[in-house]
């Protein structure tokens, strides 16, 4: 059963000269226990395919289907509820809450939605990314790459049935970013769960079921 | 409030300045409610000890008591449940160097707007009167014999009574003899009884008196009618109001600013799918955490200060409005926050996060 499905969908920024076809028409789909590469060139519509799956960003053209509801007529409230429920965002950007802690960020979830981790999970979790004696750390306190990792517990911890992430190694050394995608792809495995990594380490793709490639808006299976 | 709070204890100083503006403008509207309050019963306190529902005086007096005079035995024309004479004057009274504005009560012992004696006695015989505490802060005490202005009579305090001021000046309670041997001079005595009001309680205020020349005033319009009262409590008011609008507007500011700083923030968060609602009732329970905390410091300092004022400063704190006033304080201030709630409404997650 497909998790994640596009039906002929398009984006399109702008209008006249300045038109930009980000994404030309993609059909996609990716099934549960997926863990899936998205490679390509900057500028090449990579984020702007990963927002659209994730309700982030509404296409131009075309459905998108998370486990089988087309959410391209939902409002944003809907959607909202969605992405809370269903996806577990990574951003390119750090994405964490300035004034609390590790710990803190993700009780925050524990506050608008049920059917978190359990208490084992989590510390299962806070292990396996090694940031454990970090908990009751600001973000501010953090390097990039604990950050990043911190950003990563926040997205697995809400138990998604989809994980979206963006260059999730970017500013890790290469053994973290190895050890990252084992998780990913553990938790993958495990949890059954659609996985879909957007990065430039060619290196990473060993570890994914499928790559795709982007090149100007146009997506290619591998 | 699990953000809110949260927020709150990693940027101490940020919120700690926003308390402070809170309670000082606090302060400033409980201290002023404290001067209204204070300046009121300077001018009404004598009145509102009557516990009167209205008071009759001659139309052509124009509601002031000063002013109206009519002879005691129109009385009889008087339908009320209970009636007091009053005979009204204002003088000087001096003993050796204190000298005190002072307000002359008329009145028959017997009747309901005699007042409670708390130290000394009351009047028994002519030329005797019981004084305001308040001219106690003024020098005078009990067996003083002061000498007024107008006349030749001497009087003697033989007692003192509290809440006795009427028109911000202290009352001399005596019997209506002396009062009119004060008024009119040694040459009164013998003639009708002159007096300047009948005090009445009445639950029918329209039955009260046929009398062409005589007007019934309800206790209230004849109090906003006193010299000065209506001018001073409007002013005071006008003050306050105008604070409640200035919190808001402070609140509003600084909510906003904290907000348009915390977009991305805000951004992140909405992408996560946390809903809209759940941010907007944190930015709610910070303002009112913030405000609540402003007003009880403020609170406590306005009573404080209160409790070192000299005597002279007519300050008088009523609870129940300063927890009214307080309570008005925080629902503008969360007012000042609905702006940042709807700019939060309004937030594009992916233009925040820079996707
Ligand atoms: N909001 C926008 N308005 C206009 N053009 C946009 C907008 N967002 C993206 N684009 C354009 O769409 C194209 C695809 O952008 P996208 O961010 O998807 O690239 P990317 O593959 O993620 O690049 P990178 O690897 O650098 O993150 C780019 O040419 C970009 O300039
Ligand atoms: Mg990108």
């Amino acid at each position: 059963m497909a998790v994640l499905e596009m039906k002929q969908v398009k984006k399109t920024f702008g209008t006249g000269h300045k038109k930009v076809d980000a994404l030309k028409e993609t059909n996609f789909h990716a099934e549960q226990g997926e863990l899936i590469a998205v490679i390509g060139p900057s500028g090449s519509g990579k984020s702007t395919f990963l927002t659209i799956a994730g309700g982030l960003l509404s296409p131009t053209n075309g459905e998108v289907l998370i486990n089988n509801a087309n959410i391209s007529t939902l409002n944003e409230k809907q959607l909202s509820k969605i992405r809370l429920k269903e996806i577990g965002f990574i951003l390119q950007a750090s994405n964490l809450v300035p004034f609390l802690t590790v710990e803190k960020q993700l009780k925050l979830l524990d506050k608008v939605k049920k059917d978190n981790m359990s208490k084992e999970q989590l510390e299962q979790l806070y292990t396996d990314l090694g940031i454990g004696d970090l908990r009751g750390k600001y973000p501010s306190d953090l390097s990039g790459g604990e950050r990043q990792r911190v950003a990563i517990a926040k997205a697995l911890y809400s138990n998604p049935s989809i994980i979206l992430a963006d260059e999730p190694t970017a500013s890790l050394d290469s053994d973290r970013a190895y050890e990252v995608m084992e998780l990913l792809k553990e938790e993958t495995k495990s949890k059954k769960t659609t996985t879909i990594v957007v990065t430039h380490d060619i290196r990473l793709v060993d570890y994914c079921d499928k790559v795709y490639k982007m090149v100007d808006g146009v997506l290619e299976l591998q | 409030m699990f953000l809110a709070w949260n927020e709150i204890m990693k940027n101490k100083l940020r919120f700690t300045l926003i308390i402070g503006v809170l309670m000082l403008v606090a302060y400033l509207v409980f201290f002023l409610s404290g001067l209204a309050n204070g300046l009121a019963s300077l001018n009404r306190e004598a009145v509102d000890k009557w516990d009167a529902d209205a008071i009759v005086l001659t139309e052509e007096s124009d509601q002031s008591l000063t002013q109206s005079s009519f002879a005691a035995d129109l009385v009889d024309g008087i339908d009320a449940d209970e009636t007091a004479v009053l005979g009204q004057l204002n003088a000087i009274a001096q003993t050796g160097d204190q000298k005190a504005n002072v307000s002359i009560f008329g009145i028959d012992s017997g009747e309901f707007i005699m007042p409670e004696v708390t130290e000394g006695s009351a009047f028994t015989s002519g030329n005797e009167v019981i004084a305001g505490d308040s001219l106690k802060d003024d020098g005078f005490r009990l067996g003083d014999t002061l000498s007024l202005s107008s006349t030749e009579e001497t009087l003697e305090i033989v007692g003192f009574t509290d809440e006795a001021r009427f028109n911000a000046a202290p009352v001399l309670y005596t019997d209506v003899e002396t009062f009119e041997r004060v008024k009119f001079g040694e040459e009164a005595a013998g003639t009708d009884r002159q007096i300047s009001g009948f005090v009445v309680r009445t639950a029918d205020l329209a039955a009260v008196t046929d009398e062409e020349d005589l007007a019934v005033i309800e206790t209230e319009t004849f109090i906003e009618s006193l010299p000065g009262y209506t001018e001073q409590s409007l002013t005071l008011n006008f003050m306050i109001y105008f604070l409640f609008v200035i919190s808001s507007v402070i609140v509003a500011i600084f909510l906003y600013v904290l907000t348009v700083q915390k977009i991305s923030m805000f951004g992140v968060m909405k992408a996560q799918g946390i809903p809209s609602g759940y941010l907007a009732r944190s930015v709610i329970a910070q303002t009112a955490i913030l405000a609540a905390i402003g007003v009880v410091v403020g609170l406590g300092l306005t009573l404080l200060t209160g409790a070192f004022l000299p005597s002279a400063v007519p300050v008088t704190f009523d609870i129940p409005t300063m927890l009214i006033y307080g309570m008005v304080l925080i629902v503008v201030a969360i007012l000042g926050a609905v702006f940042s709630v709807l700019t939060i409404v309004k937030i594009d997650p992916l233009k925040a996060i820079g996707g």
